[in-house]
């Protein structure tokens, strides 16, 4: 495909060409990278020089009960999160894939949530939620059952505002799995149908080992994601009541912006980094290597 | 399987998709609908159509909550970046797929390597280099990071570049067309559906981002229109009908324009979601 002949100008039209995108590259993503690692070692508040203190940071965090909080409430929106989605997306996904009409339209009308900013579907929910005039609680009364404090209270936040960030993404992941579920080639489904395998067994003999690679790099990708979960609980809680839904993400930014704790909070981001880095590793060597990459 | 049975099957099909489709947009229904409500008629309860549309709600959020100032912030911040990025991805795309310089492909394995690392990691760094370069509280200071181009973006480009034949090209260069020539007259035509691609997804991304202008923007006359809304929160009595109003405001432009490339969005998330 290439010219034998590699000139030196088209060398210097290639470094030309990648220049703009290779400078915002390194000034905005590769020296922010390193300096990330460099400040979680440092104590700064932006106004006074920066100090050199070591695993400081790093220790000062593992003391901070609030940063342990955090940690756990990200957890546990991921844990909750990342497997609800998935699974309400393949069922949609499978549903909408049995030769439905207006498929482009319906798959359009699915992702209509993904495109609306985050703080405007969180201050939506809010409404729904609210506890006195909110339409679920209203309903909820109407037919004599009790009202549900959602975002009000400690226990239900967290729930809530993983309800509705299952919701706002749901389209997305409904098209990753439909376009998986479309290569499946027809012959395999219908030869099963002959062989008089049901609905349910071509599901879990055809349907999920055929798209089981598409399915585990969407896992993968849904919960670095909700690891840096941030605009849908600022909108709705700010992190509260309490503590209740204060996670990751946002005790990060309250640490750099509102306290001005710089070197902590790039600390928390470096942490974040191992956090997801070990996962997604951990996730790889389970059940990343029991999957068939061939049949796609 | 009798006719009859399979007819039934079908029905109930097609009845259980528009029943799920509809739950699931009922929250924008209840939010538009509540946007055009009369706030008596807000805390009245269930009423699905508003009995008279107040569509003054819509002028209040305009101009009472600043949507109008926030909202061409919004504008100028998220269009400035997309158009940079398209221009800076097809660029840099055309490079990596059919020029030949040393180095060219380690540093777009870097790119890739870097493509995994959370964005939380680089915020603060970055808002160091804006504050440094004196462009905190600016929307340069929102444009800037953003607008040279993203790593996505650029291998969308240089994968589909490579996925087309050369003739076009070879063409061109028997004509004696420069690289310059061969990039705008070649390669961006060709490349329009990579690069539709990359502008759907850049605008609504940038269009909803809040954390970045969270932290680069502290005055009102810069705020954009996330930062603007979330303030909704802090507000002690809210008038939920004009709060709806103001979130219809934001909110539909975009819908609007995935109305208008559904193709490019689906792509979009196609290739986000699906590369590997």
């Amino acid at each position: 495909m290439w010219r034998k002949r590699t000139t030196r100008q088209e060398a210097l039209a290639g470094y030309l060409f990648i220049a703009p995108n290779l400078i915002g590259f390194l000034v905005f993503q590769l020296i922010p990278i390193i300096a990330a690692v460099v400040l979680s070692f440092t104590a700064w508040d932006l106004i006074n020089d920066p100090k050199w203190v070591g695993l400081a940071n790093y220790k000062a965090l593992l003391r901070d009960p609030v940063f342990k909080l955090s940690l756990k409430k990200t957890f546990q929106f991921v844990i909750i999160n990342v497997p609800l989605q998935s699974a309400l997306a393949l069922i949609i996904a499978v549903l909408l894939n049995q030769n439905i009409r207006l498929q482009n339209l319906l798959r359009t009308l699915f992702i209509v949530p993904w495109v609306s900013m985050s703080v405007a579907v969180g201050l939506t929910w809010t409404w729904i939620f609210n506890s006195q005039f909110g339409i679920i609680n209203q309903i909820l009364l109407k037919f004599g059952m009790q009202r549900i404090p959602w975002l009000a209270s400690q226990d239900w936040a967290l729930p809530s505002v993983i309800i509705v960030n299952v919701w706002q993404y749901l389209g997305f992941h409904i098209i990753v799995f439909l376009t998986g579920l479309q290569l499946i080639p027809r012959e395999i489904t219908e030869a099963a149908i002959v062989d008089g395998a049901s609905a349910w067994t071509r599901f879990w003999r055809i349907t999920i080992p055929l798209i089981g690679p598409i399915l585990f790099y969407d896992l993968i990708v849904n919960m670095i994601g909700t690891f840096q979960i941030f605009d849908l609980p600022y909108a709705m809680t700010g992190g509260g009541p309490g503590n209740a839904t204060r996670v990751y993400n946002l005790y990060l930014y309250q640490k750099g912006f509102q306290f001005l704790r710089m070197g902590e909070a790039t600390a928390m981001a470096v942490i974040l980094f191992l956090l997801i880095a070990v996962t997604s590793g951990l996730f790889f060597r389970i059940i990343g290597r029991r999957i068939n990459y061939d049949l796609t | 399987m009798p006719k009859s049975v399979q007819l039934i099957g079908r029905i109930l099909l097609y009845a259980l998709v528009f029943l799920i489709l509809f739950g699931y947009l009922f929250p924008l229904f209840w939010q538009f609908s509540t946007s055009l409500k009369h706030l008596d008629e807000v805390f009245r309860g269930l009423t699905l159509i508003p009995a008279k549309p107040m569509w003054e709600n819509y002028r209040t959020a305009w101009s009472n909550f600043n949507v109008g100032k926030y909202l061409l912030n919004t504008v100028i911040v998220a269009c400035a970046i997309t158009l940079g990025q398209v221009i800076s991805c097809s660029m840099a795309g055309y490079g990596f797929a059919r020029l030949r310089f040393p180095g060219r492909d380690a540093i777009f394995y870097l790119y890739l390597g870097t493509m995994m690392i959370p964005s939380t990691v680089t915020l603060i760094p970055a808002y160091i280099i804006v504050l440094e370069l004196g462009l905190v509280d600016s929307l340069q200071g929102l444009i800037l990071p953003f607008v040279f181009g993203n790593a996505l973006g650029t291998f969308l480009v240089r994968q589909y570049l490579m996925s087309i034949p050369n003739d076009l090209e070879d063409a061109a260069k028997i004509d004696g067309a420069g690289y310059f020539t061969i990039w705008t007259r070649v390669m961006l035509p060709m490349s329009k559906p990579a690069l539709a691609t990359t502008a759907v997804m850049t605008l609504v991304a940038q269009w909803n981002s809040l954390v970045w202008p969270l932290i680069v923007i502290q005055s009102d006359r810069w705020k954009v229109l996330s930062v603007g809304l979330a303030d909704f929160r802090l507000f002690r009595n809210v008038q939920w009908n004009t709060m709806m109003a103001a979130v219809v405001m934001a909110t539909l432009p975009m819908i609007i324009i995935l109305f208008l490339a559904q193709r490019f969005f689906i792509q979009g998330i196609q290739f986000s979601g699906m590369n590997k």
